[in-house]
């Protein structure tokens, strides 16, 4: 359904011709997505294709092309960075607003401490220049090529340092909104022209509205700036960084340290979860490098930091004597970073974390303390440069489970993501890394006492067998979690993705919290009239319609 | 190979953007965090590095045929590798330069060429040159040197100019200069003159294999003919080609830029210098002789998978990311120039930012390649250097272009003109 002339037009007249494309060549560039495959016909790796591709350069291009397709009656999907298949049109019918025209940092208040962001800017950008005014900006799990204002504003927000600095849907502050039906809203004190500095007000709060459950992913207007809350930075103004690519590392000043810490059991690593938020220490508290399976992931890491390496040599790797002993010693373990805000600050969190180990029975991992292994942590976790390592081994890779709560809550579920995963790499249709995979912050909102877990599958995204394993593999982790009494968790909407609407709406309203989805339908009705946003934000229609 | 044997880099890449920037760990400022100038001028996703590998996938599939549209993404771009650098921070086992090769290939296979592009390559056939001119003109660079004609006499070294340096007169002063160092420095040197050939590494980027491997197998055999063991030459384009595309054709010399070889000759003492040369200056790496400039490794194999599904190649496949092209030579050699002080701009060494002049976009897209050289003068600028120094006639065409077109001040330079000013 190419859009109609006078459409285009009208299109065309906001942004200028050179900002605005129809050619199948530049929107299929749009419609590639990873994780397409898991969900369209023949695994194709083509979400539906967009009927053009506009790049607005202003909130009032943005304001205008979103009245122009109010009058047309045409769908409309913003982006950001563009990264995932929520990303992309869900249906046909549908214009792409890229907006990587806008990608200026308009403000950094560093008495206030925050920032104001447009779409484009990524989290690498921002932190770069926050840091040079001793400040520091979450950099999500999805890592540093991302846009904080997506998190913010429209999905996930929590990172390695939320344990310390929070999680972007909670540093979130005022925001500038197109809604879908062409207003312009200014929340929180910038609707009240105080500034950026609050969410909560004087003016409008509606952050709730904004993000409901998980962020409406696109679906619900276009959030053109926004304020970020930032948090202290004890380092230099700028990352030094040395080795050679791709194992940067940085040689940081002793004020910030970064430990592996191993335990003997999960009940001794859970424990000391709670133990951190008790006493509040740490800068970023991750567990990480098990992301890659705590069978393969060490092997790859050292390999990783020998440059003349490459994946092909890790089964070599895997066979090394110390290798082998430093895999079964990571193998119930998380990254922490300290950082002393003064000498006495980094002194006291030293003494009480080797307090916790002492009552926990854990230690620092020896191996992973060496200066060129704690420097590539300290970068690798204060940056998050090299996050999509989770596609190292084969392009594919899906997270599932991704359950949140308390450590209490999250510890139950390792048995099921164990459980359901070994069957699958057992068989080799997904890689054989070890049944642990998981990953996750220690603390994911600010303080602590929250935290999560996301079990990794590595498909061969260019393998139809191991493709259709991972959806499998994914149905049963969802299954899993239900039957033992979890929420759903993450897989659970990457399934939704691949749903019809009568089965998204019958997914609905089977949901504990179908209330929401009803009221959320009264919420577009209101500000989407026409319907112009996809369906990712989630509404359930009224009983009988 | 062909492109159908990269469908599996295709459907693999995850679409995660690093290709646009450049490494982030090395992300000083927003205002220099970008790494490819394709994306950035032209703005649609299709113009990255993971773009491009969805256009490829796009059009071996059928859902796009081939247009004016089509060949603009494909052919504006520099191919400068920054993207493949970025990409292979987390992606080992995707070859986005060599997929981007192979769409050029297969759209100059099929017919699908630029008329711009065609004039260079029908100059190449007729005159051995990119540069547009006669073939008669190409020794004049050289004039009223007292050095050996291999054409007629053996030397272990040849020094090969190149089509820039042998035809843009306002550059003959660096081959001659370089020549000249090295002759009085005692290396038994010489030069094909007019008789020398365009190494092809500029139609290879451009797309055209065929007119490439044409160059280097007349290159290959007149070097044999002269006795020559060691190529030298100037330019980074011709050291990519000679360091790492010939030797895929049965080559088999050394193969050293002039920056390598004076670095060489200041350590063992043969080049001393007597004059400062009080300046403040920032070093531009070439894309051709920094992260494309890695030395090539023989290598087959095949693939297989472990751990399930983990695809590998045995025996291991050489790892070109970017990290043994030649950075710390000429770095060295300003070093070690009296009374200099080198500062380093933000985007260097393998993340650098391209001059704009490659893979056929200065003779198709003058403008973008302009606007790429204005933008690396602002990074220039940006460290209060008073030039810009370069190691490639290329570069600093570009550069000397935009800095005039612009009205800057800054100077542009090659290594060899410094190095002239201190001997």
């Amino acid at each position: 359904m190419a859009l109609s002339r006078e459409a285009y037009r009208a299109l065309e007249d906001i942004v200028g011709p050179e900002n605005i494309s129809e050619e199948p060549a530049i929107l299929d560039s749009y419609a590639f997505q990873w994780l397409a495959e898991t969900i369209r016909p023949g695994q194709s790796k083509f979400m539906p294709r967009p009927e053009a591709a506009v790049l607005p350069g202003s909130t009032e291009e943005v304001q205008a092309i979103v009245k122009t397709c109010n009058r047309y009656k045409i769908k409309v999907k913003p982006y950001s960075t563009g990264w995932y298949f929520y990303c992309a049109p869900q249906t046909e019918g549908v214009i792409q607003l890229d907006m990587r025209r806008m990608d200026r940092i308009l403000e950094i208040d560093e008495r206030n401490m925050f920032a104001v962001v447009e779409p484009y800017v990524i989290a690498a950008t921002l932190q770069a220049e926050v840091m040079k005014l001793g400040l520091n900006c979450c950099v999500t799990g999805a890592g540093a090529s991302c846009s904080p204002l997506a998190s913010a504003t429209s999905y996930h927000g929590a990172g390695p340092s939320s344990i310390f600095g929070g999680e972007n849907n909670q540093n979130l502050l005022s925001l500038e909104w197109v809604m879908p039906n062409g207003d312009i809203l200014r929340t929180g004190s910038l609707g009240s022209g105080l500034g950026w500095f609050c969410s909560e007000g004087p003016g409008p709060s509606l952050r709730g509205i904004v993000r409901g459950t998980l962020g409406a992913k696109g679906g619900l207007g276009v959030f053109t700036k926004c304020a970020l809350k930032l948090f202290p930075w004890p380092g230099p103004a700028e990352l030094p960084v040395e080795g050679t690519v791709p194992a940067y590392n940085s040689p940081l000043p002793d004020n910030l340290r970064a430990y592996s810490l191993a335990f003997p059991s999960w009940e001794n690593y859970f424990e000391a979860y709670y133990k951190i938020y008790d006493n509040e220490i740490g800068y970023i508290a991750h567990r990480q490098f098990s992301m890659l399976g705590t069978e393969l992931g060490t092997a790859f890491w050292m390999l990783y930091n020998d440059p003349t390496k490459t994946l092909d040599d890790i089964e070599e790797f895997t066979q090394k004597p110390e290798i082998k002993k430093l895999t079964e010693e990571m193998k119930i373990a998380f990254q922490i970073v300290l950082a002393g805000l003064t000498p006495r600050h980094l002194e006291y969190q030293e003494k009480v974390l080797d307090e916790i180990l002492a009552d926990t029975g854990g230690w620092k991992v020896a191996a992973m303390s060496q200066p060129a292994m704690e420097r590539f942590t300290l970068l690798y976790l204060i940056r998050l440069g090299h996050k999509n390592l989770n596609f190292v081994y084969n392009g594919g890779w899906l997270g599932t489970f991704m359950q949140a709560g308390t450590p209490d809550y999250v510890k139950g579920y390792r048995h099921i993501a164990e459980e359901v995963t070994e069957p699958y790499q057992k068989k080799g249709l997904l890689v054989d890394c070890g049944v642990d995979a998981m990953m996750g912050p220690v603390g994911s909102m600010g303080g602590g006492g929250n935290c999560a877990l996301e079990q990794f599958g590595y498909y061969d995204v260019a393998d139809k067998e191991s493709t259709d394993a991972v959806v499998s593999w994914t149905k049963d982790c969802v299954k899993g979690a239900i039957d033992k009494g979890f929420v759903p968790g993450k897989g659970s909407h990457y399934l939704a993705m691949g749903m019809t609407r009568e089965q998204r709406q019958s997914s609905y309203a089977s949901a504990p919290w179908l209330g929401m989805y009803r009221w959320q339908r009264k919420i577009k009705g209101i500000i989407d009239p026409k319907d112009i946003g996809d369906e990712l934000y989630p509404t359930l229609d009224e009983p009988g319609k | 190979m062909a492109l159908e044997d990269y469908r599996a880099d295709c459907v693999s890449c995850s679409r995660c953007s690093y290709c646009k920037w450049i490494p982030f760990d090395h992300v000083k400022s927003l205002r220099f965090s970008r790494g490819c100038p394709s994306i950035e001028y032209s703005k649609f996703q299709a113009y990255s590095l993971g773009g491009r590998l969805s256009v490829a996938l796009s059009l071996m599939e059928g859902r796009s045929g081939y247009s004016e549209a089509l060949k603009d993404i494909v052919w504006k771009c520099q191919t400068d590798g920054a993207c493949d650098v970025a990409d292979k921070i987390c992606r080992y086992n995707i070859e986005g330069l060599e997929v981007l090769h192979e769409l050029r290939f297969r759209l100059v296979e099929e017919g699908q060429t630029l008329p711009r592009h065609m004039a260079v390559i029908d100059n190449l056939r007729k005159e051995h040159n990119t540069m547009l001119k006669p073939k008669a003109g190409r020794g004049k660079w050289a004039e009223g040197l007292d050095v050996k004609d291999l054409t007629r006499e053996k030397a272990e070294v040849v020094f090969h100019a190149g089509c820039r340096f042998s035809y843009d007169a306002e550059l003959h002063n660096i081959p001659r200069t370089a020549l000249t160092l090295l002759h009085k420095a005692g290396v038994d040197i010489g030069i094909m003159g007019k008789g020398e050939m365009c190494c092809g590494g500029r139609v290879y980027d451009m797309g055209y294999r065929e007119q490439f491997t044409e160059c280097a197998r007349n290159n290959i055999r007149a070097w044999t003919k002269a006795g020559v063991k060691t190529v030298v030459t100037s330019c980074a384009d011709g050291y990519h080609a000679f360091k790492r595309l010939y030797p895929e054709l049965g080559a088999n010399f050394e193969v050293l830029h002039t920056v390598e070889f004076i670095d060489r000759l200041i350590k063992e003492g043969k080049i001393k210098f007597k004059k400062a040369v009080p300046m403040t200056v920032t070093y531009h790496d070439p894309c051709h002789l920094g992260r494309r400039g890695e030395p090539y490794v023989p290598w087959q194999g095949k693939r297989k998978k472990i751990f399930g599904q983990i695809p590998v190649w045995e025996p291991p496949k050489p790892r070109y990311n970017g990290a043994w092209g030649v950075y710390q030579p000429p770095r060295d050699v300003l070093k070690a120039i009296p009374g200099l002080e080198l500062v380093e701009m933000e985007r260097i060494r393998e993340y650098a930012w391209c001059c704009g002049a490659g893979g056929g976009v200065i003779d198709a897209y003058p403008d973008f390649s302009l606007w790429t050289a204005a933008e690396r003068i602002e990074e220039a600028k940006s460290t209060g250097a008073e030039a810009i120094v370069g190691a490639c006639p290329w570069c600093e065409r570009n550069f000397t272009d935009a800095v005039k077109a612009k009205d800057e001040k800054i100077k542009v330079y090659d290594v060899i003109e410094l190095v002239q000013r201190a001997i």
